[in-house]
This record gives structure tokens, C-alpha cells and sequence, in this order.
């Protein structure tokens, strides 16, 4: 319980990025805390932990069939709402969070794990043992994400296609 | 936008008070039942094993005590079947269980879950189609030992010497079509129930393949 009191905000950043309403949230929040307490006994330290919360944090936001139904497509993106709703932002950094959010919620599940592990600045040798994608591809990806985002971006700035 | 200009907003970035939450309110979330897709597959096998023992428990009593004890070999075949199902909840429950490793990077679990949902699927339509020639044989068994014919009763008893519900030959003509029927039905309903999650696994295992 403390470990979950000390790391809620990395988990409500994954429950965030996962689900668009607040009741989705409190409910992946649920399962994470569920699913950390039943594989703690299994964890032998062979990894940092921080690395084992996400990878329980990210598996059980992306392999969970029950969130598939509420999330908005990440296909279709006529749906996406400009912004996250019930959620204020003061300040310019707060707004070009806000901005960061609706481009990711356009991405890929994979893509929104990636995202997250660049932004917590993760080396690539961790995001390696998290997604368990080799370090060679991650950086492609994560170059493909950069500049989705910023074509993203451009197009809800200046209405650029 | 730049990513890189983010990161330190990012991670600063205090959480709202929804995420607050007192060890109480933990405590309280961990008495919850979870929604996981595995966890309510095992609910529901559970579920249905104390239903099926709950239905059978009373008709093995019956065929034993009733009747004076003359029927005791229909309570035998229930009690048969009902250790053929505890095998094949057995085998569900244990591909169930290693069905998710959330300790694991996101790359290993993805595929043991469509591999282990793969041989699950695999087993639900092949134990399900296998049922029907079982419940057949066990079928035609209390069937002909329990209910004696008439002798001369129709014409095929006279050239067979067996009345035509009793004759293997018919049960056979009615099993073939039976079987393959609900083979199909199973596979259809299998994949009603499993078909788009486990293309969506699929999809993600790809994703993360692609170079």
C-alpha cells in the first residue's frame, strides 16, 4: 500500500493516458492496485521496480479487453474531442500538456507507452526491458512518434493536412 | 510541439485530487472484485463448475437411492461425466492462469496471452464438440440397458434384432451431423466471444514487431 501511496501519480498518469472518462480511470486505477498486490510476491528484484510497476501499470492498461469498449478509437479521429475534458490547466505549460494529451490520445496503445516512457525520461535500455522491443527499433519508433505528434500538432494549430 | 520541451512538465506534473487516495481507500480498492478480462473468465468457469455440480449432485443421489437402488447405473455415468467435466475445468482453469504474466515486459505477455488463448480456444471448441459423442455412447447405454425391448416390435427389429432406437447404426446416422454441427457452433461462438481481442492482441504484437 505505501508502494502504491508513493508512485499514484505514475499510475493515474497511465490511467490518464489509457482511459478518456473519470470512471474508466478509477477503474484501471482499481485493476492496477489489484494486479501490483497479487504479482508483488512474484517480484524478485531482478529488475528495479520501477520497472516492474510500469510494466503491470502498461500491461494491465493495454491488454484489458473491458477498457477497449470505452476508449475513443485511435483510428477514428473525428472522435477525439480537442481536449480532455473535466480537467482545468492553468499556465502555458500546462496548455501545451493539455494539447500533448489530445495528440495522444490519437496514438496507438504501444505508441501511448512509449510516449509516457520518453516524457518520465527513461533510458532506452529500460524502456527495452519494459516493452520488451529491441533498443534499435524503440528509437525508430519513437523518431515516427516525434514527428506524428508534431504533424498532429501543426494540423489542430494552423488546420495544416 | 516538442516532446523533449515536455518532459520536465510532464513529469511534475501534480496529480489531480481524484488520485488521492488514503491507505484506507487502497484497502477498500483491493477488497474489490476485479474486472480483468482473465479474472472473469476463471469467475465465470468457477461459476459454472458449482453449477453443473450443484445439478448433477441431486440426480446421482436420485438414481442411487431411488428405485431401490435398480437404476444405480445411470447415477455411475452421471458420476462419469462429472469427472470428465472437473478434467476439462481443470485444464480451462489451468490455461487461465497462464494466461497473463503482468511481470513481464509488454512484448512477452502479449504473446503468451495469444498463445495461451489460442491453445484455450482450441480446447473449448474441440472439449465442447467431443462432449456430443460422449453423451451419445453414455446416452445409448442407459438407453439400452434400462429400457428392454418388445421383441418383434417393428420391422427392423425383426431383421436386426434390436429395435431401431437401441441400434448403434442409427445413433451413428444422427452423430455425424450432430458433431459436426457443433463443432461449428462452437467455433462461431468462440470467436463471438474471443475473436476481436484476440485480433487486437494481434495487432498490438505486430505493431510492436514493425520495424
Amino acid at each position: 500500500m505505501k508502494l502504491v501511496q508513493e508512485h499514484r501519480l505514475l499510475l493515474y498518469k497511465v490511467c490518464r493516458l489509457y482511459c478518456f472518462t473519470e470512471a474508466d480511470r478509477q477503474d484501471l486505477f482499481q485493476e492496477i492496485v489489484i494486479q501490483l498486490w497479487r504479482s508483488y510476491p512474484t517480484f524478485r528484484g531482478e529488475s528495479k521496480f520501477s520497472t516492474w510497476l510500469y510494466r503491470i501499470a502498461l500491461n494491465t492498461a493495454i491488454s484489458d479487453l473491458r477498457k477497449q469498449n470505452r476508449r475513443p478509437s485511435t483510428t477514428s479521429t473525428d472522435e477525439i474531442p480537442p481536449s480532455l475534458p473535466d480537467m482545468t490547466w492553468p499556465g502555458e505549460e500546462e496548455q501545451q500538456l493539455q494539447q500533448l494529451y489530445a495528440a495522444i490520445n490519437r496514438l496507438s496503445d504501444v505508441e501511448k507507452a512509449l510516449v509516457m516512457l520518453y516524457l518520465e525520461d527513461k533510458p532506452y535500455e529500460e524502456m527495452e526491458e519494459i516493452m520488451g522491443i529491441n533498443q534499435n527499433n524503440l528509437r525508430v519508433k519513437m523518431n515516427r512518434i516525434r514527428e506524428k505528434l508534431r504533424k498532429m500538432t501543426k494540423e489542430a494549430t494552423y488546420g495544416i493536412r | 510541439m516538442e516532446l523533449d520541451n515536455l518532459k520536465y512538465a510532464w513529469r511534475t506534473l501534480a496529480a489531480p485530487p481524484a488520485s488521492e487516495r488514503s491507505p484506507e481507500e487502497i484497502h477498500a480498492l483491493l477488497q474489490k472484485r476485479s474486472g480483468g478480462i482473465v479474472t472473469r473468465m476463471r469467475r465465470n468457469l468457477t461459476g459454472e463448475l458449482i453449477l453443473i455440480a450443484a445439478t448433477y449432485t441431486p440426480a446421482i443421489l436420485f438414481y442411487f437411492l431411488d428405485f431401490e437402488g435398480k437404476l444405480s447405473g445411470i447415477a455411475w455415468l452421471f458420476i462419469l461425466l462429472l469427472t470428465i467435466l472437473a478434467v476439462y475445468f481443470f485444464r480451462k482453469n489451468q490455461l487461465l492462469k497462464a494466461m497473463q504474466c503482468t511481470g513481464c515486459s509488454l512484448y512477452s505477455n502479449l504473446l503468451q496471452q495469444i498463445n495461451t488463448l489460442k491453445k484455450y480456444i482450441r480446447f473449448y471448441v474441440w472439449s465442447g464438440t467431443l462432449m456430443i459423442p460422449v453423451m451419445f455412447i453414455l446416452s445409448w447405454l442407459i438407453i439400452r440397458q434400462k429400457f428392454p425391448a418388445a421383441p418383434g416390435a417393428d420391422l427392423f427389429y425383426q431383421l436386426s434384432g434390436t429395435p431401431w432406437w437401441q441400434h448403434p447404426l442409427t445413433w451413428a446416422v444422427l452423430l455425424i451431423p450432430v458433431t459436426v454441427g457443433i463443432y461449428f457452433i462452437n467455433l462461431w461462438y468462440v470467436h463471438r466471444l474471443y475473436g476481436r481481442h484476440i485480433r487486437k492482441l494481434q495487432d498490438l504484437l505486430q505493431e510492436m514487431e514493425e520495424e
